[in-house]
């Protein structure tokens, strides 16, 4: 083990700059995740009436605390579609390192172990930096900090970098370094696993349950019970989205490149029929924050009408607004961390891509084509998806509406609609940011070596 | 066939300097190709090859010195020209790499039509022609990584000749094949040309492949050598 962690050292030391790219933003993800993690648990480590003064006394009471936690908990789910994209940079490069290990003579097991400590090491540096920060706050904030605070606090900042490890190796179980000295990556399945099959009958039995207990409880239940069919449907919504994207890529791909005449297209449509599945895993986070951002942009719509409505609110105005807001600042926070994770997905792609780029280049493709190919990739499995995504969201946001319409007078929260526009234009714009690089990618040098 | 030098040279370069960083990588090389001719630029590892190809395609602009096509200054064009060039006017196969590895085989070769805004069917039609003559229709639908290594290097000469370049430029191009598919993908070329009238600019470090060429140029530390039936005498 001594080994390995000194080897994984020197690799890291003596790595280049794309490397560094790579340990930067997987550093970058781990004190993210770290950060929002450590709020979760300290708020979790409250107990009972505890006055802390900030955002109208939102996080006073147990109830609304509560909802903060799992708030910053839904969080890590875009963060960790980050950490995972981060770890596919430089991943050419890193797979050839691998082989050369094989080939001095390191096990299967070996390269292995050595992969997950180099990337345990770099979420640590993250982690280490926000717990310090976090503790800074926790001390300056509050006197005696509880026994529970403190070991959630232990917990996550070993958490996070242990959970680092185990996502590298997962991302390397489909890689097989030779002692010969290649590597290949084993294909994919061209459909979905058994555990994204296994996961999707959860949710749709999660939902039915949720379903059955509305139905029980129809009346003085349905209060319990609708947060419960809303987050059901979210999961659902999602997984489904998760499908489609890889359904509607392939056929997408398979149409489009038997009939069209356009270059770009042509490419476009051609690596998606090739690996639909690869867009599916990049896109799965755009899909859950569409659905949910377009579901609370419906709600927030139907909440502030019932805010107007009511002569006699249980707590100031601002205490409900400020709720309101600071969930709206969350999905906003968690669509930026996802877009930042699509654009690195997609100038990832342009690296691991860029001698074959500059061989197309030198042979007269003009970037502009290759630039348009590099768009569409994004465009054409993203939309039949996200528009999946935000009618789901929509229909969420309708439903409340229903649910809280006692005089027939609340209206349908068609400006929801615009979000997965949004999202969609967001998401073009995040897939554009590499086009820049694409100039940068093709240099006549690519050919120069293998 | 040998080429006729008595007419001015298709492509010419005079005294080409081109520096990666400190090293000089050519330091005043002059080349002609003729048109029909097949000409072999040969020299050791770090040589100058690949670079004096990558000037004379359009690929990097030298330092100093100059390239005329057809009487034209080319290593001044914006980069917007120099692409319609090298997609209409020349034809470039390298090592491996070139083929976009999600196309088939047949849209692979069918990509330059398409780029040149010929419609799907032509294309395709065209395209499955020079696979025909390459003896690789059987493989049109496979994809390069599903191709042998000889089967996907014909695939790039069908690719690189079916726009009807003037030149072809191939950086070793037999250089990850065995003797045997270096054979026949040389054959290919080589009968391609002859029959279109193409010329070729052939770079090798092997003396068999080199033997297909018209004439020979040894290119050492950036600078030649020897030409002609001198050159065939240094090679010996």
């Amino acid at each position: 083990m001594r080994n390995d962690l000194r080897l994984a050292r020197l690799l890291v030391a003596g790595s280049d700059r794309r490397e560094w790219w790579r340990i930067t933003l997987t550093a970058i993800g781990a004190l993210l995740a770290t950060g929002f993690a450590l709020a979760a648990v300290v708020l979790g480590a409250l107990r009972g009436h505890h006055p802390l003064g900030i955002a109208h006394g939102l996080f006073d009471n147990p109830g609304e605390r509560q909802g903060v936690v799992i708030s910053l908990l839904l969080l890590l789910v875009p963060v960790f579609g980050f950490l995972g994209q981060c770890a596919r940079i430089g991943a050419v490069h890193r797979d050839r390192r691998l082989a050369g290990l094989r080939l001095a003579g390191a096990t299967p097991a070996q390269v292995r172990r050595i992969a997950a400590v180099e990337a345990g090491l770099t979420c640590l540096a993250g982690s280490a930096v926000a717990t310090v920060f976090s503790v800074l706050l926790l001390v300056l904030n509050w006197s005696v900090p509880s026994g529970y605070a403190w070991a959630g606090i232990a917990v996550v900042a070993l958490g996070v970098p242990v959970a680092g490890m185990l996502v590298s190796v997962l991302a390397l179980r489909r890689v097989v370094a030779s002692p010969l000295g290649w590597v290949r990556r084993v294909r994919p399945q061209t459909r979905p696993g058994p555990l994204f099959l296994v996961a999707l009958v959860l949710f749709t039995g999660v939902a039915a349950v949720a379903y059955v207990s509305m139905a029980d409880h129809r009346g003085r239940g349905a209060v319990l019970s609708g947060p419960l069919l809303v987050f059901a449907v979210l999961l659902v919504t999602g997984a489904a989205a998760l499908w489609l994207v890889g359904a509607t890529a392939r056929l997408t791909g398979r149409l489009l490149a038997a009939r069209t005449g356009r270059p770009a297209v042509l490419i476009a449509a051609e690596r998606l029929r090739d690996d639909p599945w690869a867009a599916a895993r990049t896109h799965a986070a755009v899909l859950l924050v569409t659905a949910v951002a377009t579901a609370f942009a419906g709600i927030r719509q139907v909440l502030l009408e019932v805010l107007d409505s009511q002569k006699h609110l249980g707590a100031s105005r601002a205490f409900y607004t400020t709720g309101i807001d600071l969930t709206a600042v969350a999905i906003g926070v968690a669509l930026v961390i996802t877009l930042s994770g699509l654009a690195v997905g997609t100038a990832e792609s342009l690296a691991t891509r860029r001698r074959g780029l500059a061989a197309q280049v030198a042979a007269g493709v003009p970037r502009a084509v290759l630039g348009r190919a590099l768009l569409l990739e994004t465009a054409l499995p993203l939309a039949p998806a996200v528009l999946l995504a935000g009618l789901g969201g929509m229909a969420v946001g309708t439903g409340y509406a229903a649910l809280t319409d006692d005089g027939g007078s609340r209206s349908v929260p068609w400006a929801a609609l615009l979000v997965p526009l949004a999202v969609y234009a967001a998401c073009l714009l995040a897939a554009a940011t590499s086009l820049p690089l694409l100039r940068r990618s093709v240099r006549p040098g690519e050919l120069r070596y293998a | 066939m040998t080429a006729d030098n008595s007419t001015a040279p298709l492509l010419a370069a005079r005294g080409l300097v081109k520096a990666h960083g400190r090293t000089e990588a050519l330091r005043g090389v002059s080349v002609e190709l003729a048109a029909g001719e097949i000409l072999a630029v040969t020299g050791p590892s770090g040589s100058g090859k690949s670079t004096l190809l990558h000037c004379l395609a359009g690929i990097v602009r030298p330092d100093r010195g100059a390239i005329t096509y057809g009487g034209e200054r080319i290593d001044q064009l914006p980069e917007a020209r120099l692409s319609e060039l090298r997609r209409t006017e020349f034809g470039v196969v390298f090592q491996f790499g070139q083929l976009i590895p999600e196309l088939t085989a047949l849209d692979n070769v069918a990509l330059p039509l398409l780029l040149a805004g010929r419609g799907r069917t032509e294309a395709r039609a065209s395209a499955g022609e020079w696979l025909e003559r390459f003896g690789v229709r059987g493989q049109q639908e496979l994809r390069p990584g599903e191709l042998s290594g000889g089967q996907a290097q014909r695939v790039a000469l069908a690719r690189a000749l079916v726009t009807g370049p003037e030149v072809v430029f191939a950086d070793e191009p037999t250089g990850a094949l065995d003797s045997l598919a270096g054979e026949q993908v040389m054959t290919a070329l080589a009968h391609a040309a002859r029959e279109s009238g193409t010329s070729v600019l052939l770079i090798t470090h092997d003396a068999r492949i080199a033997a297909y060429a018209d004439r020979e140029v040894i290119l050492r530390d950036g600078a030649e050598v020897a030409e002609g039936a001198d050159a065939v005498e240094v090679s010996r």
